[in-house]
């Protein structure tokens, strides 16, 4: 009882890193109908840059994630100025598959400076919230791991308001369904994008800055976070961050399961043939028709 | 009718001017011999000379994923199947290969052949459930194969886990010297490679080349227009990953070691990268980009060792500029090049100015009429020469012409003794809670033009698309001559004769108006992709397009894009397609909206003629023109049959009036 309650907790844990990841996928895709794979790069940066300002340079933490968050906020802000911009533009000719390709170049450049600049070793920002873990009887909670808990639903709960409940998230939904459309009745389609940009690839940062004392990142960190948060969104039917928020959950849940119950070493596989077997035997219910043709 | 008989016909020394164009383009050089011959004497050049050198390795090594990207552009960039399965195929064959070589010490080129039917074998059995899926449901689901195999080798003792899997034996079997071992085997890789890009790019300019352009661009047009989709989908899912195991095996061969991040999902993405710089569509470029790539990483300085910033600038730039990647660059510039030179020469740059294009039914009214009313050889060749002509109840065209528009009113009247062509019977469409077909019944014969009409909203757009087959009635049968096809899947529809076009154009953008036609014409119930790579049908169904478009009299059209053509035009390449084939039903939805009136009543002229020798049934909101060309009229009101009469009734009947005139 004590290890199933214990691999829940951590489950929930791993889960909401891939929620977080997995609504900032969504959120874009829904404004700009492009996914976006460089959303773990923009978490990679965070931890690093911070790690990097902090324990290398010795600025003090507060200004070391100013500068990195700023840094993140004005380099997304460029790039939608001068790729998305063209990009976007072309886009309803071509397709989701190539714009897919422009993030994910976008996604190998990031890891390419951070190399240059962070080196390859395994670093961390440093915690924002030290001490023992919290126990509650036989249970233990990381601190880190509540923060992390903590900013995941606050970011997915944060969206998912905001999309349901306010004029400025219609005005984004109705950019993603139809630009012209949404530019007719007077909707600032490339602001909606650019904002939302700039807002996931920030939010991503604070979060790898809040996460990297659990898991530690490389400059290679940030694909495979991406990927996992583009599954996790995958099965949240790509538009719903609320789903997507869930999905990440679950999908952490059922890992640390497996993991725990099933095989150490082959609990990964058997999970990702599971979550592949759900695809392939109820596409609709997941959503992905709607993801694609809407 | 009399001075439509007596018209002139321009129609066929236009279709044959057309066809015999196209021909002349084509027969000069056989199809997918450039791109070989180009792969065959460059590579066996660099292997020859550079061969014993770090140059050359690092060729022999971008060979081997040239193999796997050649794939790529056929299944993922040119027919958009976008399946992640290269990578792990690519481990498939080269970790296939190794265990053979060092377990049962079989030499790497014996075991190549066995590795590459077992990957078929098991991409067959693989594909045939990941291939139901499609667009993201694809992908996600088969993002998932890197995942479990790089879980899996890593794992796994007998792979050698993290570690890798080394091999004794070396492709090309030469125990002298190294020297020949290189030579030998690069020599090797770069035929697999000119072989492989010979059957990708035969494909590709094959009839089946052209289904999969359709394809890639639009599933759900794809299967109304007769391609099995189900079985492309699942054919070029077998054909990626043979390829890629192909390369794996070439890769083995050649490196001597399988390390375990060849299946790893990065190196699945580096393939994709290779790819798109190359160009996504084109064989050769999709061989380039693999090149470009590997001499960037093994260029030993600042590039290689900062390769990711070099990838991804280099990919966001060529993509900017071109997303059809290095070869679209190639492309667009040659044809600039061509374009200034044919300035600077005589001729006009283009088959048909833009001045040709305005009206296109114009000219054509009389021929197209000609042609069906009288039994225009050109036509009635077209009909025998079609897919459905393995039907034996292709209605004789003379015959329904000599039966005139009159006769065809008599077949409905004598309906109820034969078989009706198609019946609809008690079909209901039900979404969630919403019924939007309520117990429709209706019958149609051989020949004549009915007309569906209803308000928005009505079930119209759906009970076509039941009868198309593209949606499945949730009660109720559908029967075309008396057989029940209920459960058939579009593109067999199509093959019993069963012809549509759609309320929104669904032409293929990018190709010519010739291909757009000759899309319908591929008549290829039996083919596979791999029977294509020995003879091509493409240009017989180019032929049948071009007489289909002679006998609308749009035979100037054919060489343009679609893309740049004005909607009636575009409306009028849509029905040539229908009509290509010539079905024995043909369902248009809406084709006047959007239209002049001039348009119309050419519109409706044409329909008439139509009418005569094979069954219309229309969708329209237009009623002048639906009482104007119609012999039966149904009304559809909220799913619910609420009028089926003749024009006359039509026209007084109240409950018509209150429902569409607003009265």
């Amino acid at each position: 009882m004590m290890k199933l309650g214990n691999l829940i907790i951590a489950g929930i844990i791993t889960g909401s890193i891939y929620a977080t990841f997995a609504v900032c996928v969504a959120v874009w895709y829904r404004v700009s109908n492009i996914l976006n794979l460089a959303v773990g790069d923009f978490a990679m940066v965070g931890a690093l840059g911070v790690d990097n300002l902090y324990r290398v340079k010795g600025l003090p933490l507060p200004v070391a994630i100013i500068t990195t968050l700023a840094v993140v906020a004005v380099f997304a802000y460029l790039y939608d100025l001068v790729v998305l911009r063209i990009a976007q533009d072309r886009r309803q000719m071509e397709g989701i598959v190539v714009t897919f390709f422009f993030t994910f170049a976008l996604s190998f450049f990031i890891d390419g400076v951070a190399k240059m600049l962070f080196g390859t070793d395994v670093h961390a920002a440093p915690g924002l919230w030290n001490g023992n873990s919290l126990t509650l009887g036989s249970l233990h909670f990381e601190r880190a791991g509540i923060l992390v808990l903590a900013c995941a639903v606050i970011i997915g709960g944060a969206f998912w308001v905001y999309i349901r409940y306010t004029l400025g998230g219609k005005a984004l939904e109705a950019s993603g369904e139809n630009v012209v459309g949404a530019r007719i009745v007077g909707i600032d389609t490339r602001r909606y994008r650019l904002w939302i940009f700039i807002g996931t690839a920030v939010i991503a940062a604070i979060f790898g800055i809040v996460e990297s004392p659990i898991t530690g990142f490389t400059y290679l960190s940030g694909a495979t976070i991406s990927l996992t948060g583009f599954i996790a969104a995958a099965y949240g039917g790509f538009r719903k961050p609320g789903r997507a928020l869930l999905a990440g959950l679950f999908i952490g849940v059922l890992e640390a399961l497996l993991g725990g119950y099933v095989s150490a070493e082959y609990g990964d596989t058997v999970l990702y043939a599971i979550l592949a077997t759900l695809i392939l035997a109820w596409p609709r219910g997941l959503g992905f028709e709607s993801a694609v043709s809407g | 009718m009399s001075e439509f008989l007596t018209a002139p016909a321009p129609a066929p020394s236009l279709a044959g001017r057309a066809s015999s164009r196209v021909t002349a383009l084509t027969a000069r050089v056989p199809r997918g011999l450039t791109p070989t011959v180009v792969v065959v004497v460059a590579g066996a050049l660099i292997v020859l000379i550079y061969g014993q050198q770090y140059t050359g390795s690092v060729f022999v090594l971008a060979a081997c994923y040239a193999i796997v990207t050649a794939g790529m552009a056929v299944q993922i960039g040119f027919s958009q199947q976008i399946a992640f399965s290269q990578s792990v195929f690519m481990g498939v064959g080269a970790y296939g290969v190794a265990l053979l070589n060092t377990n049962f010490n079989m030499p790497v080129l014996v075991a190549t052949p066995i590795v590459i039917v077992g990957s078929a074998l098991a991409a067959l059995i693989l594909g045939s459930v990941v291939t139901r899926a499609s667009g993201l449901a694809l992908a996600v689901a088969t993002l998932m194969l890197p995942l479990i195999a790089v879980g899996y080798v890593s794992g796994s003792g007998y792979l050698g886990g993290a570690v890798g899997a080394p091999l004794t034996g070396t492709l090309w079997p030469s125990q002298s010297s190294t020297a020949a071992q290189l030579v030998g085997g690069g020599l090797m890789v770069v035929a697999m490679l000119a072989l492989v890009v010979f059957i990708a790019a035969r494909i590709l300019a094959s009839d089946i080349g052209l289904e999969l352009f359709v394809l890639g661009v639009d599933e759900r047009t794809a299967a109304a227009l007769g391609v099995r989709t189900p079985r492309r989908k699942l054919e070029l899912f077998v054909l990626g990953c043979v390829f890629a195991a192909l390369g794996g095996a070439a890769y083995a061969g050649t490196q001597q070691f399988v390390p375990e991040t060849i299946v790893d999902p990065t190196a699945e993405l580096a393939l994709l990268i290779m790819l798109f710089i190359g160009g996504r569509r084109s064989v050769i470029g999709a061989v380039i980009g693999a090149l470009i790539i590997q001499y960037l990483q093994g260029a030993s300085n600042w590039v290689s060792v900062n390769i990711l910033v070099v990838e991804g600038v280099l990919l966001t730039v060529i993509l900017l500029v071109d997303p059809e990647g290095l070869a679209g660059i190639v492309t667009t510039g040659m044809k600039w090049v061509s374009g200034r030179l044919r300035l600077g020469g005589a001729g006009r740059p283009g088959g048909a100015g833009p001045a040709d294009e305005v009206h296109p039914a114009v000219s054509s009214v009389p021929s197209a009429v000609a042609g069906a009313g009288a039994g225009d050889p050109v036509a009635a060749g077209a009909v025998a020469n079609s897919p459905f002509d393995t039907v034996p109840v292709t209605p004789d065209p003379v015959s329904a012409a000599t039966a005139g528009l009159s006769g065809a009113t008599g077949v409905t009247g004598a309906s109820g003794g034969g078989t009706p062509l198609l019946e609809v019977r008690a079909v209901s469409k039900e979404y969630g809670g919403l019924s939007v077909l309520q117990d429709v019944t209706l019958a149609l014969p051989e020949r004549g033009l009915f007309a569906l009409c209803g308000p928005n909203g009505a079930g119209k757009t759906t009970l076509l698309n039941v009868i198309g087959g593209s949606v499945p009635p949730s009660h109720g049968q559908v029967l075309l001559n008396g057989t029940d096809i209920t459960r058939q899947p579009p593109h067999q529809r199509f093959y019993q004769g069963i012809s549509r076009t759609f309320q929104a154009v669904h032409l293929i953008n990018g190709r010519t108006v010739l291909d757009n036609v000759a899309v319908s014409c591929l008549s290829s119930t039996t083919s596979s992709i791999i029977t294509r790579v020995g003879r091509s049908r493409l240009e017989d169904a180019r032929r049948k397009a071009a007489r289909a478009l002679a006998d609308l009299g749009m035979a100037d059209l054919a060489n343009r894009e679609v893309s740049s053509l004005t909607l009636e035009t575009q409306r009028m390449v849509e029905l040539a397609r229908a009509l290509a084939p010539g079905p024995r039903l043909l369902l248009l939805d809406e084709p006047a909206s959007g239209l002049s009136e001039d348009q119309r009543q050419r519109l409706a002229v044409l329909l008439t003629s139509l009418a005569e020798r094979t069954c219309v049934l229309l969708v329209e909101h237009d009623l002048a023109l639906v009482a104007q060309v119609s012999e039966r009229i149904f009304v559809l009101s909220g799913g619910l049959l609420v009028f089926d009469g003749g024009p006359a009734d039509f026209r007084s009947s109240p409950v018509v009036n209150s429902l569409l005139v607003g009265s």
